[in-house]
């Protein structure tokens, strides 16, 4: 085992994992976080910690991952470039693994202009590090761990053992150089990857063709990324803004019959609409699955983390495997 | 350090430029004119309404000024880089023009120059030559003394060219100028009969004669003696001096040159209904000037062309005609004058009076036993180097020695000769130091840039028509009224009045390259604006970024500098606001500047020529608003200026605004070019917006 | 070469206001090139101060003049006595020239009239792009030809990242994803295959974030110096 973590142990077992996603809120009140790790637990394998994101400052990544840790969610640890020089994160991930944390992802990280698309007033000025990319962090990451050596060289007496992760956009443009990237960062170290969110099935698996052709498959774990649709307006909005992220028509006017079956009746349209999007990506999640060279799927499910019980169980991926502790 | 307080720049502008322009090519105008007449410099001030600047440019070069204006054969117009677009510009009617509106300042500019040299000349003849030495030489500072054989001055000018063609108060004007400045007039005085030349040369350190060809050539034929045959010269010298000579009912007129349309027309005005004219040469052959044929014609003289004077035939004394003989060719394979003919071809052209127009030759006789040697041909010794004749002191100038020509070729060998002489007394090298008139000049315009230059056909000069102006000697034609003037000075292009560019300045970005709507700039290790291309419409200058960009044609600063005398003292107690307005000068736009009392005008050849800084300036003098006017529709002479113009206001009205005036204090205006009101109009309209925003505090 | 932009006129007053003779002073070469600092906006901004100034009730003598360049001596040198009739000179240079000329105006402060911003191309006409970062090691071989340095908003070497839209960048939709361009561009030279090899962390220290920099050329350098010392010795027996 390279780090004992129990999305490790769950890859190794050959069952499909499943991951979820927990935001840390804009508040130093931990309860957020607790609140929202017992809604998650027990219904994923590890629940990714997001490292403010969209640019917006929040509860630390680290800090909020100890704490869904204490009770009892494994978490996999965000790590961005944007905010933090090579000397911060390494520094970071060895205080990570100090307080118990296994799993990291490494991402580039929104841009800090991206103030929560433009819902807040963010950041937009700070100043960006980008010291390395998500590549080298992945290569720091598994040299500390397999070589016990900092990237500059210095030992380190006792390595952080860490389950690298890191993202994947398997359908942004340039498409044709995204295999290639997804090499890079497996060459780097890369024990699983985790996929931007997926609706186009058919590209998704003209993509991972070209994966298994490459053999990237069976070096990393692969989890296709599964973004809960909450409303025909969010499915548009994802199809014409979110980079690499493009949603099939049909889909779109599933969620449009969805919402015009409740006529002017706004909460009910909502309603109907959330049900229709649950039904939908348990299909996704579903499909993902049965693709080829996919090991699991990551659903994010945004501020809505209630919603991951019922597509886990209606996905038949409940209960979650389970192993006695060392 | 060029600021607020820029340093005094000495003289004109055109004074300025001189020097420079003098390393490059003269406009082809320029160059054509025998004394390189800055055409373009004078034609662009008519066009700003700015006619007593396009005096001092004509008569800084040339003082038979008014003379030329009447009857110079143009060799600018034929040089014209108009031609190849549509027609010439009208250089004469516009020379015409501009000096009749200056007339008064001119008339009060006349002052005595002080004799500083201590030294005086003889000037024998008071033709262009003459006289043309005489302003230069009184100019210099030397006592000069006129002698001339007629009762007034002027030589040929007020002897022999008719009053129709030449008025003689114009000719007044250009002779008042040069003997005002303390020139000693002896009339009537001609050489050999009431003084002696040695005199002369005894009475002055140095002479110049400029004598001119005051003698006909006459024909050697069977029956030319007697009476009823005329020559030229006298004939009208008699036509000059009111001595009105009995002609009979029918003239012919031997020859096709320009003096014998003189002799043609000036018959027709004596009342002789029946003139006829005869010349070796076919229609196109003849020397005569098109225009002198063609109003000829419209005047109802007929003219038997390729017919040669064989005998005149009388009956007793009265003649009763010219026997003619067809002629074969007039000039050998060489182009040399050869006249062949074919004897068994003749008739009678019947006359009253037959007046022979082959030409003319010096009269020289006084020279006769002087110290100035004259060859066995008549021709005065003469060496053009030094313009002196054979005799030491003694200089000669004009046709006398260069042969028949133009008026303004006289003026042009006055010019020398008065040079020479000045640096004969000096004590100076004379070789080598005369003015040259040969400059290199523009080339004709390039095929895509003549496709970009709007087609504006040339204004027509009015003329009385042929019935009443054969009636008198009184001129027939009529000078052009402001407006048309105005218009045709506006057809100009400016011919090397365009860009230069400074190299200490020019960082060779491209921008006169990308904004040039005729390719004139090329830009390698800095920008070469290329002459033939530009068309001086000054778009250019106000977009570089290093001002290293200048005008020959106008000083690109001058509106900066002067925006304070523009715009005028500040009255804090005003109802109304005061507004700048930049007007295009083209058009009627001169015409159009009669604006309303608040409205401050600034004319501009072209808005092309607006600068940001301009705007800016007129808003830190004081202005409440500024107005820059451009021409409505495709009007504008240049092509791709408005969006340019459009975007320097765009920005100025930022800048504006970043004070907090308020952007709508800068404004661009539209208004019908073909319209002088309209400006007044846009520009009221303004003021009315203005007011809307308030006057600034003082 | 380096683009320089306005600044507002309310920033320059604020700079400005308490003196009283004030010389606005352009530099023809990049800045004017990109219609910043050249002496066109060197007057219009010495216009644009003089009316302030009446605005706000200020004496002030504000002239504007300009040469070829402030970052060598050569070209200033001849006009500083001029330069020193004035109590600021607001330099419309970029930020080298601003400090250069500083430093050699004695008491006379020397003010930024512009802001400078890149390293840039004359794209078209009035549209200036950033395409070199300056990092002191270059590795455009490496991308074909398109800095990710200067041109990515994460400055990464092993892009694309996942905020690639439609060729454009997470940041806005006005910016080209760098690493789309290179792809499409590598793709064009045939070399995508070179962006399989991973790109380590960078060293940095070429770049800004090693301190000041400077390039000596020894070879100049040695003659210079000998040059600068005979200098001085008679300077000091004089």
């Amino acid at each position: 085992m390279k780090s004992g973590s129990n999305l490790e142990k769950v890859l190794k077992s050959g069952q499909p994992a499943v991951t979820a996603e927990l935001g840390p809120p804009m508040s130093a009140d931990p309860h957020e976080v607790i609140k929202k790790a017992n809604i998650l637990k027990g219904f994923c394998d590890a629940a990714n910690i997001t490292d403010c994101q969209t640019a917006v400052v929040r509860i630390s990544s680290i800090a909020a991952a100890a704490i869904a840790l204490r009770e009892g969610l494994e978490p996999v640890m965000q790590m961005t470039c944007r905010d933090r020089n090579r000397i911060a994160m390494q520094a970071d991930l060895l205080g990570a693994s100090a307080l118990g944390l296994k799993n990291c992802l490494c991402l580039a990280g929104d841009h800090q202009s991206f103030s929560a698309a433009g819902r807040l007033k963010g950041h937009p000025g700070a100043k960006n590090v980008y010291d390395v990319d998500t590549c080298q962090l992945v290569g720091i990451l598994k040299k500390m761990r397999d070589e016990s050596k900092q990237e500059g060289g210095d030992p380190l007496e006792v390595a952080p053992k860490f389950f690298i992760g890191a993202s994947w956009t398997p359908m942004g443009d340039p498409i044709d150089i995204r295999p290639m990237n997804l090499l890079k960062k497996v060459n780097a170290g890369a024990d699983f990857i985790q996929t931007q969110g997926i609706y186009d099935i058919e590209l998704f698996r003209s993509q991972m063709e070209k994966i298994r052709k490459m053999g990237l498959h069976e070096k990393t774990a692969i989890l296709g990324g599964v973004i809960v649709p909450k409303s025909a307006m969010m499915l548009k909005y994802m199809d014409s803004s979110v980079a690499g992220v493009s949603v099939p028509k049909a889909l779109i006017e599933r969620m449009n019959k969805a919402k015009e079956a409740a006529g002017d009746d706004k909460k009910k349209a909502r309603e109907l609409q959330e049900a229709e999007g649950i039904k939908l990506a348990v299909e996704l999640v579903q499909q993902v699955l049965e693709t080829p060279g996919v090991r699991g799927v990551h659903i994010q499910a945004i501020e809505w983390e209630s919603a991951i019980e019922g597509i886990v169980k209606a996905a038949g991926l409940y209960p979650r495997p389970t192993f006695p502790t060392e | 350090m060029s600021g607020e307080s820029a340093e005094e720049k000495k003289g004109t502008h055109f004074q300025r430029v001189a020097a420079l322009k003098e390393t490059r090519p003269y406009s082809p105008c320029r160059a054509a004119c025998p004394v390189n007449t800055d055409v373009q410099a004078y034609v662009g001030f008519i066009a700003q309404g700015r006619y007593t600047d396009a005096f001092e440019v004509i008569r800084s070069v040339n003082p038979i000024a008014s003379v030329c204006s009447m009857i110079c054969h143009h060799p600018c117009e034929q040089s014209c880089r108009r031609c190849s677009v549509d027609e010439p510009l009208a250089v004469r009617p516009l020379k015409r023009f501009a000096l009749e509106k200056s007339s008064e300042y001119r008339r009060n500019k006349r002052r005595l120059v002080e004799k500083t040299k201590g030294k005086s000349i003889g000037v024998i003849g008071s033709g262009p030559a003459g006289l043309t030495a005489v302003n230069d030489l009184a100019d210099l500072g030397y006592k000069v003394t006129i002698y001339e054989r007629h009762p007034v001055l002027g030589g040929m000018l007020a002897a022999a060219i008719p009053p129709y063609r030449l008025p003689r108060e114009a000719l007044k004007e250009d002779i008042d100028d040069v003997v005002a400045k303390g020139v000693e007039v002896k009339t009537n005085c001609e050489i050999g009969r009431d003084i002696s030349l040695k005199e002369i040369i005894a009475n002055h350190d140095a002479v110049l004669l400029a004598v001119g060809l005051s003698s006909s050539r006459s024909l050697n034929i069977p029956g030319v003696e007697g009476p009823g045959v005329l020559l030229a010269i006298p004939f009208l010298e008699d036509v000059a001096f009111d001595r009105k000579p009995d002609l009979g009912k029918k003239v012919l007129v031997i020859g096709g040159g320009n003096v014998a349309m003189d002799v043609a027309r000036s018959a027709r005005r004596l009342g002789v209904a029946n003139v006829e004219m005869v010349c070796l040469e076919s229609a196109e052959e003849m020397p005569a000037w098109k225009w002198e044929v063609d109003e000829a014609v419209e005047e109802g003289i007929t003219i038997s062309h390729r017919w040669g004077p064989k005998a005149v035939r009388r009956e007793g004394d009265k003649v009763k005609g010219l026997e003619v003989v067809k002629v074969t060719q007039v000039f050998d394979t060489n182009g040399r004058f050869s006249p062949t003919f074919d004897n068994n071809q003749t008739k009678l052209l019947e006359a009253d009076t037959i007046i022979i127009t082959i030409g003319q030759m010096a009269n020289v006789g006084f020279l006769k036993d002087s110290a100035v040697q004259v060859d066995d041909r008549g021709r005065v010794a003469w060496d053009p180097k030094t313009q002196m004749s054979s005799a030491k002191g003694v200089f000669v100038s004009g046709e006398v020695v260069t042969g028949p020509g133009s008026a303004i070729a006289a003026a042009a060998s006055g010019h020398k000769s008065a040079m020479a002489i000045h640096l004969y007394l000096q004590g100076e090298q004379i070789e080598d130091h005369l003015p040259s008139y040969e400059k290199e000049k523009i080339p004709q315009m390039p095929p895509d840039v003549i496709e970009k230059i709007n087609r504006e056909p040339r204004m027509p000069i009015k003329h009385l028509p042929p019935e009443t102006r054969c009636n008198s000697f009184a001129s027939f034609e009529f000078s052009y009224d402001e407006e048309t003037a105005l218009k045709e000075a506006g057809r100009c292009r400016g011919c090397g009045g365009g860009a230069v560019v400074d190299k200490n300045k020019c960082m060779a970005c491209l921008t006169c390259q990308r904004v040039c709507p005729y390719g004139a700039p090329v830009v390698t290790s800095y920008s070469e604006i290329r002459p033939e291309f530009c068309q001086a419409c000054g778009l250019c200058a106000p977009e570089c970024p290093g001002q290293a960009i200048s005008m020959v044609s106008y000083d690109v600063r001058e509106v900066r500098d002067t925006m304070k005398e523009i715009v005028g003292p500040l009255d804090a107690s005003r109802s109304e606001p005061l507004v700048v307005a930049f007007l295009c000068s083209h058009h009627l736009g001169v015409l159009g500047y009669r604006l309303p009392e608040n409205v401050r005008t600034v004319p501009v050849h072209c808005t092309s020529r607006v600068d940001v800084n301009d705007i800016l300036k007129a808003v830190e003098c004081g202005a409440d608003g500024v107005a820059v006017v451009q021409c409505a529709g495709g009007s504008c002479k240049y092509k791709g200026i408005g969006q340019r113009v459009a975007a320097r206001v765009e920005r100025a009205r930022q800048l504006v605004a970043m004070l907090g005036m308020g952007a709508g204090r800068v404004e661009l205006l539209t208004a019908d070019s073909s319209d002088g009101k309209s400006y007044a109009t846009v520009c009221n309209d303004f003021s009315g917006r203005i007011m809307e925003l308030g006057l600034r505090k003082r | 070469m380096i683009i320089g932009s306005q600044k507002p006129i309310d920033e320059i007053w604020g700079m400005v206001k308490d003196f009283h003779k004030v010389l606005v002073f352009g530099c023809n070469t990049c800045v004017a090139i990109c219609h910043a600092g050249g002496e066109k906006e060197a007057e219009t901004i010495a216009t644009l101060l003089r009316m302030r100034a009446s605005q706000e009730g200020k004496e002030m003598t504000v002239d504007f003049s300009s040469v070829m360049r402030h970052c060598e001596p050569e070209y200033f040198v001849p006009v500083m006595d001029d330069l020193k009739k004035y109590d600021l000179i607001l330099s419309t240079a970029c930020g080298v020239g601003v400090n250069f000329l500083s430093d050699r105006t004695g008491t006379i402060p020397v003010y930024p009239g512009i802001n400078t911003s890149f390293y840039g191309a004359v794209e078209s006409p009035g549209d200036f792009v950033e395409l070199c970062a300056g990092c002191g090691n270059c590795i455009l071989h490496l991308t074909g030809g398109i800095c990710p340095i200067a041109r990515c908003s994460k400055t990464l070497m092993n892009g694309p990242c996942g905020g690639t839209n439609k060729g454009k960048c997470e940041v806005s939709k006005d910016i080209d994803c760098a690493w789309y361009l290179i792809v499409e561009r590598m793709k064009k030279l045939g070399t995508l295959e070179k962006l399989a090899e991973i790109q380590p962390a960078r060293n940095w220290s070429t770049s800004r974030d090693g301190g000041p920099r400077r390039v000596s050329l020894e070879h100049i350098r040695a003659y210079e110096e000998q040059e600068e010392k005979k200098t001085e010795s008679e300077g000091g027996k004089k």
